[in-house]
């Protein structure tokens, strides 16, 4: 049995991108966008899987408009042949169950064994895709894995995960989504030659009619009332020794 | 069909609900005093003396005794919790922690009912009828504020959003609701096995005491000595967990934990923005770093300059001494 894999990703902005709130209140978010952390780690997971099953067949899919489809470009520099991008940019602005229910409908028809996902992503650090497309699909779900062991004869899949200060071993049969925590693999840099030839790739849209989606129904559960700086400390009061330091601990109540 | 209650999810932890479990009760009882509405705490199987002991800070207790539910099963929770939707109607909110289980369990239940969800809140509001919550989003770079306009209005809060809920002059009723489980996901555990940190969540933790790049190698048993004086948990920058010096579930910062302790200790830590963001929530930091320099200090409320290998030991000493 061929083993079938969905891998599901989003461009946003890099971890070291400048992002401020505007004089009008919107963000300003610098022009440096790239495939989030923990996606990468997705797509290097299901290549890693790919070397003991040859014949794995990976389809990655990210859904909004043209951003979407540089993340995809990134996945097919990684080693991935099979993307395709979901509905366009009037899905820019969906929430998590709005994504989710788009790619459970194109789940549906590529039938997966594995769904594979950043645990959140880079930018609104929600972590609700994952968990709700297998919450739509009612299948099983392992979140945040750091090891991957796919049995793919067995029909099942062997993961660990960070549970509540303990480490889990679980067991799966297929389908499962599993989303990627740090330490499930280690992206590789793309060589040059492949980046140039997912850049001129054509990438494949399925629109959202075609998958039976309003746009309309990805939002409205949602609505956001602004942005704010986050919390500021005072600035630092310096101490002497060891002494002045624990008494200021015990004044403020937490020793 | 709907209820005029609000829906803490109570996570329990060798038969004691946790301090993070306490806030999610106080939250909800905040919250509905606000606008006339109950709080009630949902217990998921466990027994009666736990069940009792939530109604102790809690009016109303609904207690889905079924052992089916003692194990954790994100698709048996979550069914669970539909189910009593189902039998009780949808209450206003249902607030669940930012932990393992419930990130789970909870966007997975959203989806199960087309609610909506947000997680990792450390604000929550009213904003007319609607419940309003205040969120880190990129890295914490910036916070946003959400109104969440659906029945129920599902949300993860942070440890340390709230303080915990204080003991009840009269203790509240314990109801059994008896309500449809769905069979198992097909997950299963095969091994639980304690992680570094003797099976103390860090994100739980009241007092960190975290390692950098200043503290490798053996000296990072001074941070240690320092948690082992305190009560508290250990944690690592990423430059140790890169270095595989310290496992992964230890690091605090971007592409780790996000952790709000009482106090957080930061040892020989340079304070990279990566690092600032996994900390920033903490009620008060503390910086210790030979560098007078370095950006931790911006980031704390207290600083020390020095050697670390000497001020570890001398303030692990001094809080012994104290005790």
């Amino acid at each position: 049995m061929s083993l079938k894999i969905a891998v599901l990703i989003k461009q946003v902005p890099d971890h070291e991108a400048i992002v401020q709130i505007g004089a009008d209140g919107t963000l300003d978010i610098e022009d440096r966008y790239v495939c989030s952390f923990f996606d990468e780690i997705a797509i290097e997971a299901a290549l890693d899987i790919r070397k003991a099953h040859a014949d794995a067949e990976i389809l990655a899919l990210s859904v909004g408009g043209k951003r979407s489809v540089e993340s995809l470009r990134r996945a097919m520099a990684m080693g991935l042949d099979q993307v395709e991008q979901l509905g366009d940019d009037s899905m820019d602005g969906a929430d998590g169950l709005g994504v989710a229910s788009l790619i459970a409908a194109r789940l549906k028809t590529f039938n997966p064994d594995l769904v594979l996902a950043g645990k959140q992503a880079g930018d609104d650090d929600m972590g609700a895709v994952g968990p709700m497309v297998s919450g739509l699909m009612g299948i099983p779900l392992v979140n945040a894995a750091t090891a991957i062991d796919v049995d793919a004869d067995g029909g099942k899949v062997r993961m660990t995960h960070s549970m509540n200060g303990e480490t889990w071993t679980v067991e799966s049969g297929f389908p499962v989504v599993v989303t990627a925590q740090k330490g499930l693999a280690e992206p590789h840099v793309p060589v040059v030659m492949r980046v140039m030839k997912a850049m001129r790739a054509k990438i494949i849209n399925t629109s959202t009619e075609d998958l039976g989606v309003s746009a309309a129904d990805s939002t409205g559960r949602l609505k956001r009332l602004g942005y704010y700086s986050p919390p500021t400390r005072p600035q630092v009061q310096m101490v002497g020794d060891v002494n002045e330091l624990v008494a200021v601990l015990a004044q403020r109540g937490v020793i | 069909m709907a209820c005029n209650e609000i829906w803490a999810v109570a996570r329990i932890r060798d038969g004691q609900i946790t301090g993070a479990g306490l806030q999610l009760i106080e939250a909800a009882r905040e919250l509905a005093r606000e606008k006339g509405l109950d709080a009630r705490a949902v217990l998921l199987g466990c027994d009666r003396a736990t069940a009792d002991e939530l109604a102790g800070v809690v009016n109303g207790v609904l207690w889905l005794n079924d052992e089916r539910l003692n194990e954790y099963d994100a698709a048996v929770h979550a069914g669970a919790l539909f189910g009593l939707m189902e039998a009780r109607g949808k209450p206003v909110a249902i607030f669940a922690g930012t932990n393992d289980t419930d990130s789970e369990v909870v966007p997975r239940l959203a989806a199960m009912c087309g609610a909506a969800f947000a997680s990792s809140c450390v604000k929550i509001r009213w904003e007319g009828d609607d419940l309003a919550i205040r969120r880190p989003v990129f890295g914490g770079k910036v916070y946003e504020e959400l109104a969440l306009l659906s029945r129920p209005a599902m949300v993860t809060v942070r440890p340390g959003a709230f303080d915990g809920a204080q003991k009840l002059a009269a203790p509240g009723s314990v109801e059994e609701i008896s309500v449809e489980i769905p069979a198992s996901s097909g997950v299963t555990v095969v091994e639980r096995a304690s992680s570094a940190q003797g099976g103390q969540d860090l994100s739980d933790a009241r007092r960190v005491v975290a390692g950098g790049r200043g503290v490798s190698g053996e000296s990072y048993q001074k941070v240690e000595a320092l948690a082992d004086a305190l009560d508290g948990s250990i944690a690592a920058s990423r430059a140790l967990v890169d270095a595989g010096e310290r496992p992964h579930e230890q690091q605090v910062g971007k592409s780790g934990k996000t952790i709000s302790p009482d106090l957080y200790i930061a040892c020989g830590i340079s304070g990279a923005i990566h690092h600032v963001l996994g900390m920033n929530t903490s009620k008060v930091v503390v910086a210790v770093n030979s560098d007078p320099d370095a950006p931790i200090f911006a980031a704390a409320d207290l600083g020390m300059v020095g050697d670390v290998m000497e001020i570890l030991p001398a303030l692990a000493e001094a809080l012994r001494a104290r005790k």
